[in-house]
């Protein structure tokens, strides 16, 4: 029982870290190497706003507000004149993600920092005690998920953005402002990699490298999903239970790379991953 | 024998023309290698040693993505790989000369193994470099957390120190590194110059245009890939043994990453920049990050934005760029050959049916090509045309029914073993190598009839006198030192026309050959088909819209409509048919 809980936190876990890139994916189909930058950030609003005296629920907000401006500003700045060249961006996104670690250690420092939990305690599950904030993320990622179906069917941007993500071309000659549609997408998806980061400040170490171990797994979830949400839901359950396996009974040094591992040979084997069409 | 003198006397050539400077240059780098530790402090001496050693993984970095256009940040693992083997041989077995050259040999041979498994992973038909890259970023991650999972054997998290290693002494590791990277630098330089090097750069330009010419395009980059991997794995041995300390985090992704770095601010695809841009910020790296690691790290990284949004072509970009030197090859006609015409079918189609989930583009196909013939394709846009080229030169498109090329199957084969059966595609929009020249080209199309040489360029081009004379109707052979990027659409298209022609196939699939080209050359070109097709006994499926251009050229048209084959018969038979007209009226107006 305790294993099945650790898996399905565990899948809700790698959902959450890997939606903003996903997002980003689907629409722009560059991999945003900044997303590990993104995740740090979003950690540290808790950092700065439990700092100030504000509670830690108020970094949620703050999160999605500096991810958002900062997605903006990257897109324009950094992304935009990149459109052709998508290698060259990939790599800049990196170069933006050094540079904003390195910023990160000069005003922080390279110490981990501990801000207050948002939730503490445990429930109990079936007589079980479990971590209260664990069963949070699991409701946090349904949340999450079903708000990404409910805005590409319901919204005008999500028909857009599906236009985008099926023939970018014939979109701009159906005269969808391509280019916004990239913007917005890019704001989102990083909105929600900071929101992530926020999510992940009671469970992972807060300190300026923070966002690269999370980074390669997420990066071959979204490689393994595609353009779908049911995949990408689908791979974090499947690839998380495989996690959570292999760091019970094998070695959690093990357990760290299984995603990324399983995933690559996914691919290689079956190279639509999960994604059906 | 004579083909050797030949060759010497190219690479002969080949140094005056790139001046002696280059030679000069080389003697200078070693002069300074070889005489600098009488002038360096110690603590100098041990840092450029390391600085040169990753001049030549910056190197291996250059030729991978400068080059062939494979993005990679694992070259730390095959370093780390290198370097760990060489420290756990000495560390658990011991020193002595055996185990120095045990060690040698398993820093080559390991990382070359784990580089062909990456390549293996990375590269197969249809992956995408987005793939490849992804992968690279795994392997070294993977195989850090191998080293902290082995506990004591690796050292885990600190590392192995304390090993015996090889007794050279500062200076002589430094000479040795320094040779070695002008080496490594100088046959990089040949190679990349030679024919061979050029196959690299087509398969960064346009990899699929190359594997249509029959290039192997997935085995030359896993080739490639193995063999950088084992040059990683010696600069990993290189590395244990004058520095005394193995790491995790040399095999770790930040190296990886810390490579193409000093790839992208040297300048990609240039060998020296590369080199260049890791000592430079290696070396600067040692004498500041001491005092300001952080800014040290956020000046590089600004530098590295910048210069990927501003001079995509690194340091070595803000010079004046060489024109492309030297006279161009001289183009030689190769005696006609008629094919073989003994068969009855050179291509069967049977019962062909190709869909996109529910929309049906081709269905009941049938289709027989005899050598000889030249068969035109015509319907309306939207029947299926360019699809049925495309199912019959690409045998892993899902398809039902059958297509046989010379009596072999073509299911499941990719487009280099059907260019290796005898079929040579055009596309429609011309398809050629953007930063090449027109000679470069026409070689490339020759690369299945002539390996290319690693050493040097060949000073004559062999094609088929029907490409020549492609080639002489729109004066591409007046421009053969010229850059395709400026050439006419026109020109591109014959140039394209030419390079199929000069692979000699069987079977020429062509689709749309002479739209863009003008009514004179247009028939031109038809006279040449004709010519081949007629005189030579090649076949020729044409996909054309000019009518009066088919009746002039064809023996036999098919007719596609809405993915149907409604029509297969001689020209008159076809254009005075009622159903034909009928389609073609409709036709003419959309």
């Amino acid at each position: 029982m305790a294993l099945l809980l650790d898996i399905t936190t565990t899948a809700a876990l790698l959902f959450i870290v890997s939606a903003g890139l996903f997002v980003i994916f689907g629409v722009l189909k560059i991999i945003n190497f900044a997303h590990a930058a993104w995740l740090t950030i979003g950690a540290y609003t808790t950092v700065v706003a439990t700092r100030m005296g504000f509670s830690p629920w108020l970094s949620l907000p703050l999160a999605v507000f500096v991810g958002g401006l900062l997605g903006a500003a990257t897109e324009i700045a950094i992304v935009r004149p990149l459109y052709r060249r998508s290698l060259d961006a990939i790599l800049a996104t990196w170069g933006l993600g050094v540079v904003i670690v390195q910023i990160i250690t000069l005003t922080f420092g390279r110490d981990m920092q501990m801000p207050p939990a948002l939730i503490t305690g445990t429930v109990d599950v079936l007589g079980m005690p479990y971590s209260s904030y664990r069963l949070f993320l699991l409701v946090a990622a349904v949340i999450m998920g079903l708000a990404f179906v409910l805005v590409l069917e319901r919204t005008r941007l999500g028909l857009n953005a599906q236009a985008v993500i099926m023939n970018e071309t014939l979109a701009r000659a159906l005269g969808i402002n391509t280019s916004q549609v990239r913007l917005v997408t890019f704001m989102l998806g990083s909105a929600i990699a900071a929101l992530a980061g926020v999510l992940l400040t009671p469970l992972s170490s807060v300190d300026p490298t923070m966002g690269i171990s999370w980074l390669i797994g997420a990066f071959m979830l979204v490689m393994v999903s595609g353009t779908s949400v049911a995949a990408l839901a689908l791979a974090c359950l499947c690839f998380g239970a495989a996690q959570v396996l292999v760091s019970t009974w094998i070695s959690p040094i093990l357990g760290s790379v299984t995603v990324a591992v399983l995933c690559a040979v996914v691919l290689r084997l079956h190279p639509k991953g999960f994604a059906r069409g | 024998m004579a083909d050797r003198a030949h060759s010497l006397a190219v690479s002969d050539r080949m140094f005056t023309r790139h001046g002696t400077g280059l030679f000069l240059l080389g003697a200078l780098a070693l002069a300074l290698v070889l005489l600098g530790p009488l002038f360096l402090d110690r603590f100098t001496q041990n840092v450029l040693t390391r600085s040169m050693i990753y001049a030549m993984m910056a190197i291996t970095v250059d030729l991978l993505w400068g080059y062939t256009g494979i993005l990679t940040f694992g070259q730390s693992a095959f370093f780390g790989a290198g370097a760990y083997a060489t420290a756990l041989i000495l560390t658990h077995i011991g020193g002595g000369m055996q185990n120095f050259a045990l060690a040698l040999a398993l820093s080559v041979i390991l990382p070359m193994v784990l580089a062909a498994l990456v390549g293996w992973l990375s590269f197969y038909h249809k992956s995408t470099p987005l793939y490849a890259s992804v992968i690279s970023l795994v392997v070294p991650i993977v195989l850090t957390q191998a080293i902290f999972a082995g506990g004591s054997f690796t050292g885990s998290s600190s590392g192995l120190v304390g090993y015996p290693v090889m007794k050279l002494g500062a200076a002589n590791y430094f000479r040795l590194a320094g040779v070695a990277l002008i080496l490594f630098a100088a046959l990089s330089w040949i190679i990349v110059r030679s024919d061979a090097g050029r196959v690299l750069v087509a398969i960064r330009d346009n990899p699929l245009r190359a594997a249509y010419l029959g290039i192997r395009t997935q085995k030359v980059q896993i080739l490639l890939m193995t063999v950088l991997g084992g040059i990683a794995g010696l600069c990993g041995f290189l590395y244990a043994n004058a520095g005394r300390i193995v790491a995790p985090e040399i095999a770790g992704f930040g190296f990886g990453t810390q490579m193409i770095v000093w790839t992208a601010l040297g300048g990609r695809a240039s060998i020296f920049g590369p080199a260049l841009g890791a000592i430079g910020i290696d070396y600067l790296g040692a004498q500041l990050s001491g005092s300001m690691p952080y800014v040290w790290q956020l000046i590089i990284g600004v530098l590295f934005v910048a210069m990927i949004l501003f001079v995509p072509r690194g340091l070595v970009g803000l010079l004046p760029r060489r024109k492309h030197s030297g006279a161009a090859p001289a183009l030689v006609a190769l005696p006609d050959q008629r094919q073989e015409s003994g068969r009855d079918a050179l291509l069967t189609v049977s019962g062909l049916r190709k869909a996109y989930g529910n929309f049906v583009v081709l269905d009941g196909i049938d289709l027989k090509v005899r050598p000889g013939e030249l068969i035109s394709v015509v319907g309306p846009n939207g029947a299926g045309k360019t699809t049925l080229l495309r199912c019959l030169s690409d045998g892993t498109e899902t398809i039902e029914g059958n297509i046989t090329v010379v009596d072999k199957d073509i299911a499941g084969r990719p487009p280099e073993d059907i260019v290796a059966l005898g079929i040579g595609r055009k596309f429609q929009v011309a398809s050629v190598f953007e930063s090449m020249t027109v000679a470069e080209c026409l070689r490339l199309a020759r690369t299945t009839h002539e390996r290319p040489s690693l050493w040097h360029r060949a000073s004559t081009i062999e094609l088929p006198s029907a490409a020549l004379e492609i080639l002489a109707l729109t004066g591409l052979n007046k421009k053969l030192g010229e850059p395709v990027s400026g050439l006419s659409h026109g020109m591109r298209q014959s140039l394209e026309l030419a390079m199929v022609v000069a692979m000699q196939p069987r079977l020429i699939l062509l689709d749309e050959p002479t739209a863009g080209l003008t009514k004179a050359e247009r028939t031109l070109i038809g006279e040449v088909l004709k010519r081949l097709t007629q005189n030579l006994g090649y076949a020729a499926i044409l996909i054309e819209h000019d009518i009066d251009f088919v009746k002039e050229i064809s023996q036999r048209l098919v007719v596609l409509h809405q993915g149907r084959l409604v029509m297969d018969g001689s020209v008159e038979e076809v254009v005075n048919s009622e159903l034909v007209r009928s389609i073609y009226s409709g036709m003419a107006h959309d």
